[in-house]
């Protein structure tokens, strides 16, 4: 099996010890690592990805295959410097909007975000409508998201839309909404640039919307 | 013995630690006690009749309580509690609640396993959006049913043209409405004093329920309002002040957990040790005095599928069999009204909650997510199969077997089950009846569930 099968199978079936053995053969072999995340780290993550829309897995089973991919990408990261500008996705504001105190669905966002290669920077929950935009501005991300659990806290995403318009800044910026009693109607409706029914799905139009934004330059 | 303010002392004691440590906890915790009790999933099998099962849910939660205690969200603390102080908590908690008062009094009291005595039904839209001008004939179709105990309402997003932001000065106002025109809503259902089990649904955040909560806006001593926990095992200062507030009041009140099955605590056995151990959460943080519970899985967003339904069985028998708490079993269906898949769905989830020990407070439907999606038939099936199945001795064997049939109808449409038809479109909005069609095709599903052992006949006579 080549090496990168195998990393996607360690990913796969969380075997911590296969992972960190492969990473470091990729650096003793000078395999080339940028191949060893698309088709072995990536394409696992992918497949975790899969696995838990389908329930086979669960959260826990998730966030343990995160964490056994962020060690093998500690172990990269050395040869990964000078490459690492064609390594990232993208960037990505990500939050639970004001009011809302659920952010499960958000963090597994998160994770397979990550897993793809996006930079996250996660505000958290209950984040303010106004602070989605402070923070745009400063990090300036290629994509805001931001989710809700409650159909009551839901009413506050189209304010962070709003206030973009209001400043100029808006067509400077993807933003992606989500969550339960979000419906893609009603993100159309709003203005959103894209709308995710489920984690798998959200980084699926997470990746379109960088593809968009940068064909669009 | 532990108050409120016993347990907000110990939000401020203790190290801190992060969220992310204390989500990754529940998780190995919950795997580490379902194996030590030996609690498997049994799809075969989706009301069992294992009490010993039951049991063992019971002590495995209480030990995984001990393990985790409540995680304080504004203090990033863990807040923990001894088997004894469990059990203390366990043994003064309210045997029966008390709601509305005359010929509308409701007792509630604790219900058994296989429990022959009707389930007290608390009918609910269970947060479904609506525009304004439909709510209050949306409430009456719930407030009219003969078989409502207690009813509550939808919530509107839209008050007046302005959306209801929470945090807002329009969430105050919408709130008040929204108490209101509940009571407005039972007056022309015919029955004024009618009691509503929980009074606010429109606003999220606490100084906008308080704001509502006054009997001049017509909420009543013995009405009552629900706390959520936050998943998995949280709370925090917002839903504490709720609890500061109705201590001080005649208003009963509710704890609400919906862990998320396939979230942080694992599969179908871990959650539902983690779901019963919610029900200490509220005693201790939420001093509840009844309990609701809706537990969900976290892709389907219901609670009818096969897994679900076991779980809901599982841990409303433990609690039956191990406590004498006052405890309801949400609904959450994932079709929509005027289905014949959600006639299934509603029967399914009555028959396992009824016979596993529960109340029953019907009905999230479509996912809980399209406007004006949700009626009062959902609830009225829900009621009448719950009624039917306690007052015809059903038991667990004998409601295993029938889910497991109804499921072999349902369960493969559930990812893409149909969102059903509106309320406009299932009711007669000037009468506020149930149209011909809806009727029609319940009574079609009832007279499969007569060949399935249900006789709908003893809603009237129980002789």
């Amino acid at each position: 099996m080549e090496v990168f099968d195998r990393i996607y199978e360690g990913i796969v079936n969380r075997d911590r010890e296969v992972i960190v053995a492969l990473s470091k053969e990729i650096i003793e072999k000078q395999i080339d690592p940028v191949q060893a995340i698309e088709q072995g780290f990536k394409r696992g993550m992918e497949k975790i990805g899969d696995m838990f829309a389908d329930l086979e897995i669960f959260i826990p089973d998730m966030i343990t295959a995160a964490d056994i991919m962020n060690e093998g990408l500690a172990i990269l990261r050395p040869v990964l410097k000078e490459k690492s500008g064609e390594m990232l996705t993208g960037k990505i504001l990500l939050g639970t909007i004001q009011g809302d105190v659920h952010e499960i669905g958000k963090n597994i966002v998160k994770v397979l975000l990550e897993g793809s290669g996006f930079e996250v920077i996660d505000l958290g929950r209950d984040v303010d409508v106004l602070t989605f935009i402070d923070k745009y501005q400063e990090l300036r991300p290629d994509i805001i998201g931001v989710s809700a659990l409650m159909t009551t806290t839901m009413v506050n995403i189209p304010r962070v839309i709003e206030n973009l318009k209001s400043l100029g800044i808006r067509d400077e910026v993807k933003v992606m909404v989500g969550g339960a009693p979000v419906l893609p109607e009603w993100a159309e409706e709003i203005g959103a640039d894209g709308y995710g029914d489920s984690a798998r799905e959200a980084v699926k139009v997470a990746k379109k919307l960088i593809a968009e934004k940068r064909g669009s330059r | 013995m532990i108050d409120f303010w016993d347990f907000m002392r110990r939000t401020e004691t203790g190290q801190i630690i992060k969220e992310e440590e204390y989500d990754r906890k529940v998780g190995a915790a919950a795997a580490e006690v379902v194996e030590k009790y030996g609690i498997s999933y049994t799809p075969d099998d989706p009301v069992p009749s294992d009490d010993g099962l039951a049991d063992r849910v019971f002590e495995g939660a209480v030990e995984l309580f001990e393990r985790l205690g409540v995680f304080v969200i504004d203090t990033r603390k863990v807040v923990r509690f001894t088997r004894d102080e469990i059990m203390e908590v366990l043994s003064a908690a309210p045997q029966h609640v008390v709601y509305g008062s005359g010929n509308e009094r409701v007792l509630v009291p604790a219900r058994g396993v296989e429990d022959s005595r009707d389930p007290v039904v608390f009918f609910s839209a269970v947060g479904t959006p609506f525009p304004e001008e439909d709510f209050v004939k949306v409430c009456m179709s719930y407030a009219q049913e003969p078989l409502a105990d207690t009813f509550s309402g939808p919530l509107i997003t839209s008050y007046r043209g302005m959306p209801v932001t929470s945090g807002s000065p329009v969430e105050v106002e919408a709130g008040i409405w929204n108490v209101v025109k509940l009571r407005e809503a039972a007056q022309f259902a015919g029955r004024p004093d009618i009691p509503i089990h929980n009074f606010m649904s429109v606003a999220e955040r606490t100084d906008a329920t308080i704001a509502a909560a006054r009997p001049e806006f017509g909420v009543r001593d013995n009405d009552g309002l629900f706390t959520a926990a936050i998943a998995e095992m949280k709370v925090d200062f917002e839903r504490l002040k709720r609890i500061a507030f109705l201590l001080h009041t005649p208003y009963v009140i509710g704890g609400l957990y919906g862990p998320l099955m396939g979230g942080y605590s694992g599969g179908p056995a871990a959650t539902a040790l983690i779901l019963v151990a919610h029900f200490f959460l509220g005693l201790f943080a939420f001093r509840a005095q009844r309990h609701n519970a809706f537990p969900i899985n976290i892709n389907q967003v219901c609670n009818t599928t096969r897994e679900m339904l076991w779980l809901v069985s599982v841990t409303g028998q433990a609690l039956a069999k191990n406590t004498h708490l006052v405890s309801a079993s949400n609904a959450f269906m994932a079709s929509g009204p005027c289905t014949e898949m959600i006639t299934y769905e509603l029967t399914a989830h009555s028959l396992a909650s009824t016979v596993s020990g529960w109340h029953l407070n019907p009905s999230a439907v479509a996912r809980n997510r399209y406007p004006s999606h949700a009626t009062g038939m959902e609830a009225r099936i829900h009621a009448e199969v719950g009624h039917v199945a306690a007052r015809a001795g059903i038991t667990r064997k004998d409601a295993s077997k029938i889910v497991h049939a109804l499921l072999e109808k349902y369960e493969k449409q559930i990812p893409n089950a149909p969102k059903g038809k509106s309320f406009r479109e299932c009711y007669d909005i000037e009468t506020v009846r149930p149209g011909d069609e809806y009727l029609r095709l319940w009574e079609s599903t009832k007279k499969t569930l007569q060949g399935m052992g249900l006789d709908f006949r003893l809603l009237y006579d129980r002789s």
